[in-house]
């Protein structure tokens, strides 16, 4: 292959050949033949040496496997092994478009000696959660003059698999840290009296009540029979249902209602795990993609990112699949936790939800507010701020009667926007652990 | 490799002067380096601007004049208005001298005129042209010990020969070899031969320059780099540390001064107003990921002692003697095997002694013709590329490489389509038997579900 370098190389002689043949100038002819022989001259030897399959490439990386927002090295083995050297080897390794070059930079020009190799390193940030690859690597052989060349594309994909961000729990743990109250501040238990070994109270004995439980001293003090309370802190098991239908991928890059999403369910499943509550996740849009049921295994927290980092915003929602699916591998009572955008239909909605109240579950549906997603108000102009207004006031009319009909079952609708998303989960979550919805 | 970098730029700087200076010298005996040349074309362009406006604005204002007036104005009006446009003008119209009493003058001298004035342009023109050749090959000539980019290697060795291109066209004495020695000592000390290979010599040399540059430069930048970005880094999470601690921090010009904007991921935090002000602290994001990444970064260098090496490929760098030698070689081998094979192509006798011509053509004119060149030109030309690609499909090339998956992983990834394929299926088969169902209870107008009931309501109101 020629470069363009050679093409100025060819202009110019055939330049000066035309010219000389014009003006029958024998000069221009000489110089023309000295630079299209020039041009051409070393081309066989060139192609004898630059063997391409003679580099072999070899991509490492540390972690196949990492949080949105880590970083990376990625290391590149450039090896000569044919008995030539190459002049001049351009490599490029490529990386995901969104992620960002931190240190370091991905390519190297250089000329490579027989048997020998280069490395070289450099440092990206992985961003955004997904399947992603690194690679190809292309390799550019070029000779001296830089005349010709040839391309080869080698060692086709590394793939990453980038859990959605971690941030949300670091920032957690940091401001529980910082107000020296443990992991646990501001949490409430499930508590059951009765039984258990923890001491809550006294109160009057009641016929039936255990006499083992009678505190007689206390009796004797007051003059009535008095029985001494315990509690014991029971769990709850919630169940995250993220919807990931096509309408949920709106808003801006990073900041989509499926993020947001995906940024409480991992929330959720970490504060459940901390304080060993059952937290399942089901990631479903027209079928479900994914569900790990509720769980406290070690690797639970990783299933559950595998399945979140996997989730791509298309399809629609069939909320009715997606919960026979669930309430078919879950026996005990679980709070639903619904993230979902409510922008189907609404009658497959109820009826899902008929069926989840009537296999004795609890629900609720924290709703992201599609235009609170998008761009904001003050970016428009005066026509569309007065479409983009009356849209909004459409679909909020339209989800007034959603949550109007869903609270019949006893399930409420949070509509949430982009900085009220994560508070309310937690919110949620302290609630039901008040009110023990759904212990085991 | 700076240090051959910098011989092989003094070679290109040599090779291009002794290249101009041969051009200069050999077109010298036409007397066309007139160094006042470029003034006097602008001048000329200008005289003649001057009076196509002069002869257009005068026959509109007599136009105007007799439109309005219904009468061709008098000669006095005409000549105070020629005399007034004349006063004003600040460049005479070519070949007007005093102002003119009417129209009739006015076209009459503008006829005369306006040939006499091409013609001086076009002589001009020529003069010009060989300057600003000069002017821009010396241009792209210093461009392209800077840049290193072969555009104005190229860009430099063009003008350099327009200008003998030109100078061929206005049919002045040029340099040329005719008649082609037949004497191979004879044509290698010729003075044309030598500007000839002296012009060759340039391109050669600026593109191993080139080579040499790129082959070095981008090692030696990426160490620099990687040290600016470290540097940019400890710095930001320093100051990071000043305003936590409360301290003053007084200035955000660091990332000017230690080469932080070229950081792109430090810039962005700079540009976002993130590092170096106390609402920085806000953005917690931005901040944990420029101190995550300091982490990062030490711990790499702690753990790996290769690590540093590697990001900087400080390995990579070819050694200076090699390619050295090599540049001597590759060259040397270049300028023999090009000054042999054009001697064999342009010498008429190599041609008859080749090739059996017929007597016709073997005593004609045409074989001291330049246009004979093809016939040997254009096949060996064409035998360069035919080698190199026989040589290509005889040696192992593939041109992508795709990475094949284990038994496991394809077993994997067909389960995993099956699975989901299964999934949908059942789907599919549920929201059919649920339409159905929906379907036969709407037949049935007493046995309305509740729930159903609870929706309609809610949507009726």
């Amino acid at each position: 292959m020629i470069t363009q370098r050679g093409f100025v190389v060819t202009f110019a002689g055939v330049l000066l050949l035309t010219s000389g043949f014009s003006f029958v100038n024998f000069y221009f002819i000489l110089l023309g033949v000295y630079l299209l022989i020039g041009l051409v001259v070393t081309l066989p030897l060139f192609a004898l040496t630059a063997n391409i399959a003679g580099i072999e490439v070899d991509r490492q990386i540390d972690k196949v496997k990492v949080f949105s927002g880590d970083f990376l090295r990625i290391r590149v083995t450039i090896r000569n092994i044919s008995r030539r050297h190459f002049d001049f080897i351009e490599v490029h390794d490529q990386y995901p478009e969104t992620w960002i070059l931190a240190i370091g930079e991905n390519f190297i020009a250089s000329r490579i000696e027989p048997g020998s190799s280069i490395i070289f390193s450099y440092i990206l940030q992985a961003r955004m959660r997904g399947r992603y690859f690194i690679g190809p690597t292309e390799v550019i052989m070029r000779d001296r003059l830089g005349f010709h060349y040839y391309k080869r594309t080698l060692k086709a994909h590394t793939e990453v698999l980038v859990y959605p961000t971690w941030k949300d729990v670091r920032r957690m743990e940091a401001l529980g840290k910082q107000r020296q109250l443990g992991l646990m501040f501001g949490a409430h238990r499930t508590k059951t009296v009765g039984m258990g070994s923890d001491f809550v109270g006294f109160r009057e004995y009641v016929p039936g009540d255990e006499f083992r439980l009678i505190d007689w001293k206390t009796s004797a003090k007051r003059g009535d029979m008095v029985i001494k309370q315990f509690e014991m802190e029971k769990n709850i098991q919630v169940i995250c249902m993220v919807d990931t239908s096509g309408s949920m991928g709106n808003g801006y890059p990073e900041n989509t209602k499926l993020e947001y999403a995906i940024r409480a369910a991992v929330l959720l499943t970490h504060i459940g795990l901390e304080r060993k509550d059952l937290i399942g996740t089901c990631v479903f849009s027209d079928i479900v993609h994914s569900y790990v049921p509720p769980g406290t295994r070690p690797n639970h927290m990783y299933d559950v990112l595998e399945a979140l980092a996997g989730a791509e915003p298309r399809g629609w929602s069939d909320y009715e699949t997606a919960i026979s699916y669930v309430v078919q591998q879950t026996k005990k009572r679980s709070f639903f936790i619904w993230l979902t955008d409510l922008e189907e239909s609404p009658a497959p909605l109820l009826n899902a939800m008929k069926a989840l109240v009537a296999n004795g579950h609890k629900a609720m549906v924290i709703s992201p507010f599609g235009p609170w997603f998008e761009a904001p108000v003050g970016q428009f102009g005066p026509v569309e701020k007065v479409l983009s207004e009356a849209v909004s006031e459409e679909l909020w009319e339209r989800r007034n009667k959603i949550a109007q009909a869903l609270a019949r079952f006893s399930i409420p609708v949070v509509n949430v926007g982009p900085e009220d998303f994560l508070p309310t989960i937690i919110k949620t979550y302290e609630q039901a652990k008040q009110k023990g919805v759904a212990m085991f | 490799m700076r240090v051959v970098t910098w011989i092989l730029r003094i070679a290109s700087m040599a090779t291009f002067a002794g290249m101009a200076y041969f051009v200069y010298s050999l077109l010298d005996s036409n007397d066309i380096w007139h160094w006042a040349a470029p003034y006097d074309f602008v001048v000329t362009v200008f005289r003649l601007l001057s009076l196509l406006l002069f002869f257009m604005t005068s026959t509109m204002i007599n136009g105007l004049a007799a439109a309005f007036s219904g009468s061709v104005p008098n000669d006095v009006i005409v000549g105070l208005y020629n005399t007034l446009v004349l006063r004003s003008w600040y460049m005479q119209p070519y070949g007007v001298s005093d102002p003119m009493t009417n129209l009739a003058d006015v076209w009459s001298s503008f006829q005369s005129n306006l040939a006499s004035v091409l013609t001086a342009l076009w002589d001009n023109t020529f003069l010009f042209l060989y300057f600003l050749f000069a002017g821009i090959g010396i241009a792209l000539f210093l461009q392209s010990l800077v840049r290193m980019d072969h555009k104005f290697v190229g860009g430099a060795f063009l003008s350099i020969q327009s200008i003998l291109i030109l100078a061929a066209y206005k049919l002045l004495v040029v340099p040329n070899l005719d008649p082609f020695p037949s004497d191979f000592l004879v044509f290698l000390s010729n003075n044309v031969q030598i500007l000839a290979l002296i012009s060759f010599a340039y391109l050669e040399v600026s593109y191993q320059m080139i080579y040499s540059y790129s082959v070095g430069k981008p090692i030696e930048d990426r160490e620099e780099t990687l040290k600016k970005q470290l540097l940019a880094l400890r710095q930001a999470t320093r100051k990071q540390d000043a305003i936590e601690r409360g301290e003053k921090v007084s200035t955000t010009g660091m990332s000017r001064t230690s080469g932080a904007t070229a950081f792109s991921f430090l810039r962005e935090a700079i540009e976002r107003k993130i590092v170096g002000t106390q609402d920085a602290l806000e953005n917690l994001d931005a901040i944990s990921d420029v101190r995550r990444l300091q982490i990062f970064v030490d711990e790499l260098l702690q753990t790996d002692s290769k690590a540093k090496d590697e990001l900087t490929a400080k390995a990579a760098s070819p050694s200076s003697v090699y390619v050295i030698g090599s540049t001597i070689t590759g060259s040397a081998i270049r300028f023999l095997s090009v000054i042999a094979i054009a001697f064999i192509f342009l010498n008429p006798n190599v041609l008859i002694l080749l090739l059996s011509l017929p007597p016709g053509i073997r005593y004609s004119i045409e074989l001291l013709q330049p246009e004979i060149i093809l016939l040997l030109l254009v096949p060996i030309l064409l035998a360069f590329p035919f080698a190199s690609m026989v040589i290509t499909w005889f040696s192992r090339r593939e041109i992508v490489e795709t990475e094949k998956l284990t038994k496991e992983e394809k077993e994997a990834e067909r389960q995993r389509k099956r699975e989901f394929a299964r999934r949908r299926k059942e789907a599919a088969k549920a929201r059919k038997a649920r339409a159905k169902a929906r379907k036969r209870r709407k037949g049935l107008e007493t046995e309305v579900d509740e729930w159903d009931k609870a929706l309609e309501e809610t949507y009726r109101r």
